[in-house]
């Protein structure tokens, strides 16, 4: 099953406030089964019920195993096309594939479980108020009809990496931004997705945990997750070099590729 | 092992904290209406099986009384459902008469009337009024037994008070589904935010409606359970009055094994109805999503 990554003989090791990553934790099969695009669109359109059209003939692709930047001014539709890519919406015209799959086409329950190879980090996060920490990265193991004793071991080491197992049982209101955001994160990546998409990750916190996000997003990338970011962090996109998909007005006026993504590199 | 904590805080939701009264009241009233419906019937059946066994057919004195009551007596004989036919003799009428107008009745050279017995198959149900109606066309003035034929009206009643109750259960029924999908869409609207995140990270229809499904399971559990409690009690306290009451004068009140199993069905039934209305409820909500 696709949400169990973590086995208890593996730990991270601390650094820079998020513990690394064991990469064994990943390897238990190949991330990147194909090579190849692993998201693509193709003269996609998208409006919010019969508002006006905000994503006009976007076509990209994203290689498996790339690591994004979507960038553009406020309200020039990033949030939108990240909703198109974590399958949340449907476009109005075009067509958008994913995992080489074409969304249009593919049968409601089977949606769900596309939805379950995408980590999204939420721009308000969106965690539940109501469930602890440990509860909330639990989430998507019990959805995914994990057994208890596997997801309290997993969760605990989870929320060790992302440095927060001292309030595993505190709720997400009692916890500072920087504290959800990591929550986020570990909901987003327990069930080990293939692609993950972070909506202005930097948006709520302050420089400092950006940067160390931005770390932590490239460490799961080293081991051959997907990643678009997006924001309009000036200082984050000088930082950190990744090709940029850019977007003004709901167009598409610059998508930066890079080279496909080399497997072999990321088993340690 | 602790259960998990649910993925959607719905205890608090103010609209379910009625769940259970509505489904309890409701409950109630449906066993109610299901247990008249029963009364009802087998009062009617009860009737009816009185009704098969004699039927008492007068025909008035006159100038036609000899041929009047031959073509009666040749006509019940014909009738399907009437095993014999007696005419009750001069002497017979006279001693039952005798009561109201003394021994000396057969002096008085009264007009009377010639009284038939028609014995009726058992568990055959003659319709008297058509009966009525030919017996009127061969001997005009012909009077089938007014019992009888009151007898039939009312069980023609109870069969139509029978079916007004069941449909008044059914109505019922109908109501507490309609108050579930109203819950359940208000329950829908206040997690709207926390059902989208967990459409997003991968639930399944199912799994959310699960959720709803789980938590009307109870609340209306306990409502169906009280409802049919109460409602069982006021059934057997009607029973043991009915009887004192009614004294013989009405039909036995009481309910057979089965019709109690039936009543005993129901609030499992409701809870059921209700938990399935509310998975389609959710899936229909959720199906406008991606
Ligand atoms: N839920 C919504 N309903 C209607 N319009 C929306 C909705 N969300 C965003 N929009 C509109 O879509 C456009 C793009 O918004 P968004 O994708 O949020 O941009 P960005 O994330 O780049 O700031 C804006 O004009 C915004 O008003
Ligand atoms: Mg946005």
């Amino acid at each position: 099953m696709a949400g169990l990554l973590l086995s208890s003989s593996d730990s991270g090791r601390r650094a820079n406030g998020y513990a690394i990553l064991h990469l064994n934790l990943f390897r238990k099969e190949p991330l990147v089964a194909a090579i190849g695009d692993i998201v693509r669109f193709e003269s996609v359109g998208m409006r919010y019920r019969l508002g006006v059209e905000v994503l006009h003939d976007i076509s990209f692709s994203l290689a498996a195993g790339s690591f994004h930047f979507l960038t553009g001014p406020s309200g020039a539709g990033k949030s939108s096309l990240m909703r198109l890519m974590y399958l949340a919406h449907r476009p109005s015209c075009g067509s958008i594939s994913v995992f080489g799959r074409d969304v249009s086409t593919v049968p409601r329950v089977e949606l769900a479980a596309l939805r379950r190879r995408i980590g999204v980090v939420f721009q308000d996060f969106r965690l539940l108020d109501h469930l602890t920490a440990l509860d909330n990265v639990a989430l998507p193991l019990r959805i995914a009809g994990a057994k208890e004793g596997q997801i309290r071991d997993h969760v605990a080491e989870l929320l060790r990496w992302v440095g927060l197992e001292e309030q595993s049982d505190a709720k997400p209101t009692t916890l500072s931004g920087g504290e959800q955001q990591r929550v986020a994160i570990a909901r987003a990546v327990i069930s080990r997705p293939q692609i993950l998409l972070a909506d202005e990750p930097t948006g709520n916190v302050d420089g400092e945990i950006a940067i160390r996000l931005m770390y932590l997003l490239e460490e799961l990338n080293k081991i051959g997750t997907t990643v678009v970011v997006a924001t309009h962090n000036e200082a984050l996109l000088e930082r950190f070099s990744h090709p940029r998909i850019r977007i003004e007005n709901g167009a598409l006026i610059e998508h930066g590729h890079e080279t496909a993504f080399d497997p072999d590199a990321a088993t340690i | 092992m602790m259960r998990p904590p649910r993925d959607l805080p719905l205890s608090n939701d103010p609209a379910s904290r009625y769940i259970p009264w509505t489904v309890g009241l409701l409950v109630f009233l449906a066993t109610l209406s299901l247990a008249i419906g029963f009364f009802l019937s087998s009062a009617g059946e009860n009737w009816r099986r009185s009704l098969s066994g004699t039927l008492t057919i007068q025909v008035p004195a006159g100038p036609d009384q000899q041929a009047f009551t031959g073509s009666v007596i040749d006509l019940l004989s014909t009738t399907p459902g009437i095993d014999a036919v007696r005419r009750i003799t001069d002497d017979e009428v006279a001693t039952m008469l005798e009561p109201w107008l003394g021994d000396e009745i057969s002096t008085l050279d009264l007009p009377m009337p010639v009284l038939i017995d028609a014995t009726v198959r058992r568990g055959h149900a003659i319709d008297i009024e058509a009966l009525s109606t030919r017996l009127m066309a061969v001997a005009p003035g012909t009077v089938v037994d007014e019992h009888a034929v009151w007898l039939r009206r009312l069980t023609d009643l109870a069969v139509i008070a029978a079916t007004v109750s069941l449909s008044v259960m059914v109505l019922v029924l109908l109501s507490a589904v309609m108050t579930v999908v109203f819950t359940t869409r208000t329950g829908l609207a206040i997690h709207s935010d926390i059902v989208e995140v967990l459409h997003l990270i991968g639930a399944k229809d199912s799994y959310i409606a699960r959720q709803f499904q789980i938590h009307t399971l109870w609340l209306a559990g306990i409502g169906a359970a009280c409802g049919s409690v109460l409602g069982g009690s006021a059934i057997l306290l009607i029973e043991v009055y009915g009887a004192r009451l009614s004294n013989g004068l009405l039909p036995d009140i009481t309910l057979s094994g089965i019709q109690w199993g039936l009543l005993c069905l129901l609030p499992v039934a409701a809870v059921l109805l209700v938990v399935a209305t509310v998975g389609i409820t959710v899936k229909r909500v959720l199906g406008r999503m991606m």
